[in-house]
């Protein structure tokens, strides 16, 4: 388990005052600790295609300007949905902090660390400008790590990449209309194998390094178990 | 003052506030007032349009519009409208028909005062494999899981769950375990009859926990009919099952015997169990973990007096974990059960709803109790007595009084018979004031 000074400087690292309600009762998301249950073995469900995971123009943290699918070609992309301004500890943070767990656990790991991609994309452009993004990310990302911080600045391109993630972003308002700051937003984080299809989604009950490596690794043996079942047919 | 607004999928106690409770825990909740209570309402020969519909009544005390039906959108038949459920991101609202298997996908975010019909699922027989009878609509991230009554073979009571994507695309089936189909499972009793109802989650233990009702043949028949008819009434499901959420696989079949409807979780991270009640036997069952971390039934309390068939069906926890409102059809009661220790359920008083009950629904905050009263069109009781056979009604909760603030009498409103209730508001969707209103006034961008 990473230390909780990561998790200190996920909280901290916007300026905004958290408009989700917290109180003394605050727990935070499974995704911070150790699963408390046992994980079906990998292999031994399906994980059924929920989806295309639709192409779009983003920009990355060195404003370079490239497709979600050349991001996602030829690997696992794990497609996170996030604000860097983002105060609620069990919002947008555990998805980063999540991540940050999954790229510390495949740098270790041989079979996969060549095979999946991190992928953050913030959906406030106005403020999540390529140097914030490369500030953001320079927190959380090893050096050398296949993580990606992306956003888009052209909003019909924004607007149609919320819509085919199915991304509700509601812009935060007071009694009086007037706007917050804050982004309200529902945690949904992909993951995408490598023909674009969507195999899962996690929300903040259910992401954990854990539970999406042992997605992974399920994908993996099922396109092996076809593989195998191909050539056999073939013979 | 602007609502608390919780847009997390979460299964954490973020609040001590009561949950507006009974739905999946995964979606956003309105921890304020409601503005809105959805009525997915059974259509009736004779009344109105005759055919099922979403009502919209705006329950809100601060509007002009407090109390009376705003909008209705009929869905251009009958099906046997039953149950309802919203998306994890609250969008849109699912409610089925019991009869038909279709589901009716409904948009209440776009104006949440006015729902439209944004979607209808007519294939759900012949996509999930021969599931009969959408029942639940329970949320899961991006997905939509629903249980089913029955099946497509002989009607009866054997059934699955199926699962959908919010865009309403098909993923798969999964079939109850039953006596030489166990798939898995262990059966723990003496029942494994396959038999599907209600659906509920907890994925910090990576378990859903699914109960058992009765098929086509005996939901459809006239209740006196079937009551009559021994073979009928030998059909109904005497279990809870516990899946693995996550391979979507039974483990375990527990047994609970004379039909167990609703499933109630706690809120609490550490109170792992969930309530259920049956119908038949009118008791107050238990589903726990154990001490050996296996998941056990048990019962826990009576309900009335059995041998008078109360009936119980709708439950609802409130999010502190420490009292249950047990709805009984037949005599129209609701009964209140101090659940603080939640192996031993003590009644705390009872009172007459209606002529009739079924459904119970409470705010976030446990103030505000709404009623309907429809169950099944052919087991509805049809002697008309005014306002207290098909009603929408709202009472006000002290923490120990039920106070009646207003019935809707959806009989002389022509609208059919009431069932599943559930709620909206504006700051759902960051809006604090009718969509009209907005149009004029919100600025469009930061």
């Amino acid at each position: 388990v990473r230390s909780f000074a990561v998790l200190v400087l996920l909280v901290s690292f916007n300026a905004f005052p958290a408009q989700h309600h917290q109180s003394e009762s605050f727990v935070l998301a499974p995704g911070y600790g150790d699963l408390e249950f046992v994980l079906p073995g990998p292999g031994t469900y399906r994980l059924p295609v929920l989806g295309t995971a639709e192409d779009a123009l983003v920009v990355n943290s060195l404003d370079q300007e490239l497709s979600l699918h050349s991001l996602m070609a030829s690997r696992f992309t794990l497609l996170s949905f996030i604000y860097t301004n983002c105060s609620d500890v069990n919002g947008c943070p555990v998805a980063t902090y999540v991540m940050g767990r999954i790229q510390d656990r495949l740098k270790g790991d041989d079979a996969l660390k060549e095979t999946v991609r991190l992928v953050s994309f913030s959906f406030d452009p106005e403020n999540d400008t390529a140097e914030v993004l490369q500030q953001y990310a320079s927190n959380f990302r090893n050096p050398g790590s296949d993580w990606h911080f992306v956003t888009s600045r052209i909003p019909e391109e924004l607007k149609k990449i919320l819509s085919d993630y199915d991304q509700f972003v509601i812009l935060d308002i007071d009694e009086n209309g007037k706007l917050l700051g804050s982004i309200s937003h529902m945690l949904r984080v992909y993951l995408i194998d490598h023909n674009f299809k969507i195999r899962n989604i996690y929300s903040v009950s259910f992401l954990h390094p854990d539970t999406v490596i042992n997605d992974i690794k399920t994908i993996m043996l099922d396109r092996a178990h076809n593989y195998l079942k191909t050539q056999k047919q073939d013979q | 003052m602007k609502r608390l607004l919780l847009l997390l999928s979460l299964m954490l106690p973020i609040v001590a506030f009561a949950d507006e409770t009974c739905m999946s825990p995964y979606m956003a909740k309105i921890t304020g007032q409601e503005d809105f209570v959805y009525v997915w309402t059974l259509g009736v020969e004779g009344l109105g349009d005759e055919q099922d519909k979403l009502v919209t009544i705006s329950v809100n005390p601060n509007t002009e519009t407090y109390g009376k039906i705003i909008n209705s959108i009929s869905v251009g038949g009958r099906n046997e409208a039953h149950h309802s459920g919203l998306t994890d991101d609250r969008r849109y609202l699912w409610a089925s028909g019991l009869d038909t298997s279709k589901i009716f996908i409904f948009d209440i975010h776009t104006d949440p005062a006015k729902p439209r019909l944004h979607k209808t699922i007519d294939d759900f027989v012949s996509k999930s494999g021969g599931v009969v009878g959408p029942h639940t609509s329970y949320a899961l991230p991006g997905r939509m899981m629903i249980t089913g009554l029955s099946n497509n073979m002989d009607h009866g009571g054997p059934t699955g769950m199926v699962e959908y994507t919010n865009a309403g695309d098909y993923i798969g089936t999964y079939w109850m375990p039953r006596d030489g189909s166990l798939n898995g499972a262990t059966k723990s009793g003496k029942f494994a009859g396959g038999y599907g109802y209600d659906l509920r989650a907890i994925p910090r233990h990576n378990i859903m926990v699914t109960s058992s009702f009765t098929g086509w043949n005996n939901y459809m028949m006239n209740l006196g009919a079937m009551m009559a008819s021994p073979e009928a009434m030998a059909q109904f499901g005497n279990t809870v099952v516990i899946w693995d959420l996550h391979a979507r696989k039974p483990k375990k079949i527990l047994d609970v015997p004379g039909a167990p409807l609703e499933i109630r979780c706690a809120w609490g991270a550490k109170n792992d169990y969930c309530f259920t009640t049956t119908a038949l036997t009118s008791e107050i069952w238990l589903i726990y973990e154990d001490e050996n971390s296996q998941w056990q039934s048990k019962k826990v309390a009576d309900i009335g007096d059995a041998s008078k068939l109360p009936l119980p069906v709708d439950i609802s926890i409130s999010a502190d974990d420490n009292i249950l409102w047990v709805d009984t059809w037949n005599d129209g009661m609701v009964r209140l059960f101090d659940i603080s220790d939640p192996h031993h359920p003590v009644q705390v008083s009872e009172q007459k709803i209606g002529e009739q009950v079924n459904m119970v629904s409470q705010s976030w905050d446990g103030e505000r109790i709404y009623f309907t009263s429809s169950l099944l069109s052919n087991w509805d009781k049809k002697e008309s007595t005014g306002a207290d056979l098909q009603y929408f009604k709202i009472y006000d909760f002290d923490g120990k009084n039920l106070k009646h603030k207003l019935t809707i009498d959806f009989v002389a409103e022509k609208l059919g018979y009431p069932h599943q209730m559930r709620f909206g508001a504006y700051s759902l969707y960051g809006m604090n004031q009718p969509v009209k209103n907005l149009l004029a006034s919100r600025p469009n961008s930061r």
